[in-house]
Formats: C-alpha cells, structure tokens, sequence
C-alpha cells in the first residue's frame, strides 16, 4: 500500500505543523545565522530576543540553551478574557470566539471595514496570502497583551500551549492556572459549530465526523438534486425558468 | 524591486534568495495539506518541486561536509585546544539543527509524494484516459485501431498509451510512466489469472456497456475544510454540465467553511482560499 493513512492530516501531523509557528525565544548563547530549507534564521545574541520556529525553539529549551518567551495570548489574563466571551457573549455563546486577523483584515473593533488582501509574489508568479502557521500569532508582543485588539486564540492554541506547558512550562506565567484555563476553553461550545475561529486540532478531531455527516446528507440528496437539475433544464428549454430556485437543497452549510 | 535586485536572483539560480526560500517551504506545506485533504490529484507544482529538491540535495550536501570537516578535525594539541573548545560545541548542535530542519522538509515531500501514488494507484485508469484525452493525438486512435483490429483483445489493450503525450498535467513525468506500467502489470496479471477465460467483449478494462463507466474516478464533489484568504471567494454550485456555474454563498476573509471541493477548485488554483 502506498499510503495506509485517511484523508486529511492527522493529529500528529497537526502538531507537526504547529511546530512551523514562530516564537520569540531569549538565547542564552550566541549561534550563528542558519540557511535552513525553511528559510533563514537569524543570528543568536543574547540576551537579544530571536523569533525561531517552535520546533527549534523547542530543542534549544530542551538543552538549556534558550528561554520561550510565552505567545502574547498564552496568559492566565487573555485567555480568561476569551473565555468570558466564549461564555458568556451572546454572539459566541454556540461558537468559536474569533480568531485573529489575517493580514489585511480588519480587526473585530473595525467591523464595517472591507477587507484588503495582500498579497506576496511566490517566484513562480503565483499569488500568496500568508495564513497559520506562517504568521507571527505566538509570538510575544514587547507591549504586552494589552494593545489595541482584543486578544484571540490563534489556529494552533491547543498544540502551542500543550507543547509550550508540556516542556517549557516554567517559562510560562502561572502554568497551573494556564493550564486549567485550557481545559475550560473547549467545553464551552454550546451545541452549534460555526468554524470560523476554529482551531487546527478541531479541525482534525472533527474531520471525520462533519465530512462524514455531510458527505452522507450529500448522497441522500443526489436523487433530489438531480430530479431538481432535471426540472431546471425542461424550465429553462420551456422558457418559464423565472429565477425562482429551491431553498432547500444547499451545496455548502455552515454549522 | 529594483532591477538589480532581479537579475541578482537570476544569478545566483534556485534557492539563493532567502525570501523565496521559506516562500517555496511555505507553498510546499500548503501543498502537502491539500493534496491530503482532497481525493483527487491536485496538479504537479513542477517549478516548486524542482526548486525544493535541488535546495534538499545542497542542504544534504553542506550537512555531510560540515560532518566531515568536524570528523577529519585534528585532535586538540595544546596548540588549537582554545579554538576547538570554542568552535565544537556549536558544530554538533548547528548539525543537529540542519538534520532535523532537513527531515523535517523530507517527511513532507515523502508524505506528499505517497498520498499522490496512493490516489494513483487507486484511479489510475481515470488518470491515463485523462492524460491520453488532455493530449488529443494519434496516441488516442494508435491504441483504439490496435485493438480493433486484433482479433483476440487483452485487458492490456485498453491500456491507453501514453508514450506520445506531450502535457502529464496533473502528474509529473515520472509519476505518468509509474501509473502506465502499473495499470499494464495489473492489466496483464487481470489477463493471466481470469479476464482471459472471458468472453472476447468483456475484456476491456475501459468498457462503458450500458452507459456505466467502469473507470472510477475521484469524488469532486466530497466537502472540504477551507480557510478563505482573498477579500471575498465566492463558491460556485456546479451544475451537470460543467459550464452551468452558479454562485453560491461568498465566503468572507478569514472564514472557515466546509464546502464541496468542486465549487472552490478554481479559487484554490488562484490561492484564495486554503484547505485546511
């Protein structure tokens, strides 16, 4: 067999991929730029903040050679907040509360504003919008988490704080505390899944299930669909096709 | 930019700017999560691939001399003890950074590549007629007169013979030769083990008796995870003859949305939207 493993990535692929993350990290000795095939890394000065990919962050912790600065997000103050509003606000009581901007788009406090997409070139000459893991989401903010947006879980929030408590934890602020935090936060869901704000590990729990859910309604409607394509076409050769379409077999859903 | 700027990446060939660098690792992990998120064969991206093994091929390369400057050192004399003391500690960990950097980008590119042989393996049928009608010339009806006109036909001939064809898209070359030799030995053992004990009109491999097509092919129409990344995407709702497009819901920038594949394919071929 090629390939034994399902459709989409799995949980530990997921994480793989959370490891792309940057975070900032403090050295604790020097090391010389890096050319890696993940791009470059920059020189290592302590005490210096550095912005490393998590996996490296990761291995220069486990060897003492590098303090994590915790993600701005990932601490007992922004992730009560964001409770609060999975909780408590009416718009995100049964969903996800949002996520942070993508580059371009305005943040929730400028709602109304049309988003602009920006776009970098790839040396092909194909467009490029930046998204998780490649956007600085975990990284620490010099000012704190009190700037002007509100704080906001980022794509990969359950495997960077797991990652982050499981071998960093004491350069956490009160990692008990973070660590019940992020417990919470999943449970707070109330039935209903908008996935917008969804994170990475969410996605892959839910997977299965959802396509699985909506492949099956999609089966169960192809006999409907096709007599209502049927009807379409005779309307349309007939000239009577006034516009009017049935509401009631959609190709998309959102939960 | 400046014009400099451009003939100095020229230059200096594949993978000598560093933006494009972690660019091209960037567009390959994107890559590697929707071939696996999609049943179908997403097309080969040539120039990012070709790129991404050559930087794999220079990076094993300046892995194994960094390797064999530390082993061919010379042991510590009084004389240079201070300059090793200050120099090794750093090599092993510089070392052990490239080499998980490096497996990290291979496990990628292996998982990529398996998951598309996997897809290959299962519908190679669908994809030789695919690439044997992309390229509309003598190939097509070299192999249709052939079999006609033999009087015993095997599962072989329905093969389609793609030595001709000038486009593999979506598969790379090499890829297209692997599922052309593989659907010939599947086709010569169904052949040897039980088609040919059929009668003459049952032994094609490609037969359409009764308006069912016995080629399977991958289901466009399953749901996806999608992020969307450009302003506004809308997704079409296909209709049965594939100019019918209608416009569904317009998925708003940074929404997440299950969708069927079909009705975003064009939108992820311009890099609107991602899947997830």
């Amino acid at each position: 067999m090629a390939f034994p493993l399902p459709r989409g990535i799995t949980p530990s692929e997921i994480g793989f991929l959370a490891e792309m993350e940057m975070v900032t990290v403090v050295p604790r000795q020097r090391l010389e730029g890096l050319e890696l095939l993940g791009g470059p890394i920059e020189p290592l000065v302590p005490p210096r903040r550095a912005s490393l990919p998590l996996w490296l962050a990761l291995l220069l912790k486990r060897q003492r050679r590098a303090n994590i600065m915790p993600p701005s997000w990932l601490h007992p103050e922004p992730l009560n907040l964001i409770l609060e509003v999975e909780s408590q606000h009416p718009d995100y009581r049964d969903a996800f509360s949002p996520p942070p901007p993508l580059p371009g788009q305005p943040s929730i406090r400028d709602d109304g504003l049309a988003p602009t997409a920006r776009p970098q070139y790839t040396p092909d000459g194909n467009r490029y919008y930046a998204s998780p893991p490649f956007l600085p989401q975990n990284t620490a903010q010099t000012e704190g988490f009190s700037s002007r947006d509100p704080p906001a879980l980022p794509f990969h929030w359950v495997e960077m704080g797991n990652m982050l408590l499981e071998s960093a934890s004491d350069d956490l602020v009160e990692p008990d505390q973070i660590r019940r935090l992020l417990k919470d936060l999943p449970a707070t869901g109330g039935g209903g899944v908008a996935l917008t704000g969804v994170g990475a590990m969410e996605v892959g729990e839910e997977r299965g299930f959802l396509t699985g859910v909506v492949d099956n309604l999609r089966k169960i409607g192809a006999s409907k669909e096709q007599a209502r394509r049927e009807q379409m076409a005779e309307q349309r050769a007939n000239g009577a096709y006034d516009g009017a379409q049935d509401e009631e077999e959609e190709d998309y859903m959102e939960f | 930019m400046d014009i400099d700027d451009i003939l100095a990446s020229v230059d200096h060939g594949p993978g000598a700017s560093p933006e494009s660098t972690s660019l091209d690792h960037q567009s390959l992990t994107r890559f590697w999560v929707s071939e696996r998120a999609v049943s179908e064969v997403l097309p080969w991206p040539t120039a990012l691939m070709d790129r991404m093994m050559d930087r794999v091929r220079m990076q094993i390369e300046s892995i194994e001399d960094i390797a064999a400057s530390s082993a061919d050192a010379p042991p510590p004399t009084t004389h240079n003890q201070n300059a090793n003391a200050n120099h090794n500690p750093n090599l092993n960990l510089r070392l052990s950074i490239l080499q998980t950097d490096l497996a990290r980008t291979q496990y990628i590119i292996r998982s990529l590549l398996r998951t598309r042989l996997a897809k290959l393996t299962k519908y190679s049928m669908h994809y030789l007629v695919k690439l044997s009608s992309t390229n509309q010339n003598l190939s097509q009806s070299q192999s249709q007169s052939q079999s006609q006109s033999q009087s015993q036909p095997t599962p072989e001939d329905s093969v389609p013979d793609i030595s001709a064809i000038a486009s593999f898209d979506p598969l790379s070359e090499s890829e297209a030769s692997f599922v052309h030799a593989h659907q010939k030995l599947l086709a010569s053992h169904y052949s040897g083990s039980f088609m040919g004990a059929f009668p003459r009109q049952l032994r094609r491999l490609d037969d359409n008796a009764g308006g069912t097509s016995m080629i399977q092919g991958p289901e466009t129409r399953e749901v996806v995870f999608v992020r969307c990344l450009g302003a506004a995407v809308p997704v079409l709702v296909v209709g049965e003859g594939e100019q019918e497009e209608d416009i569904g819901v317009t998925m708003r920038m940074g929404d997440v949305w299950v969708v069927r594949w079909e009705g975003v394919k064009a939108a992820w071929l311009k890099g609107e939207v991602e899947l997830l």
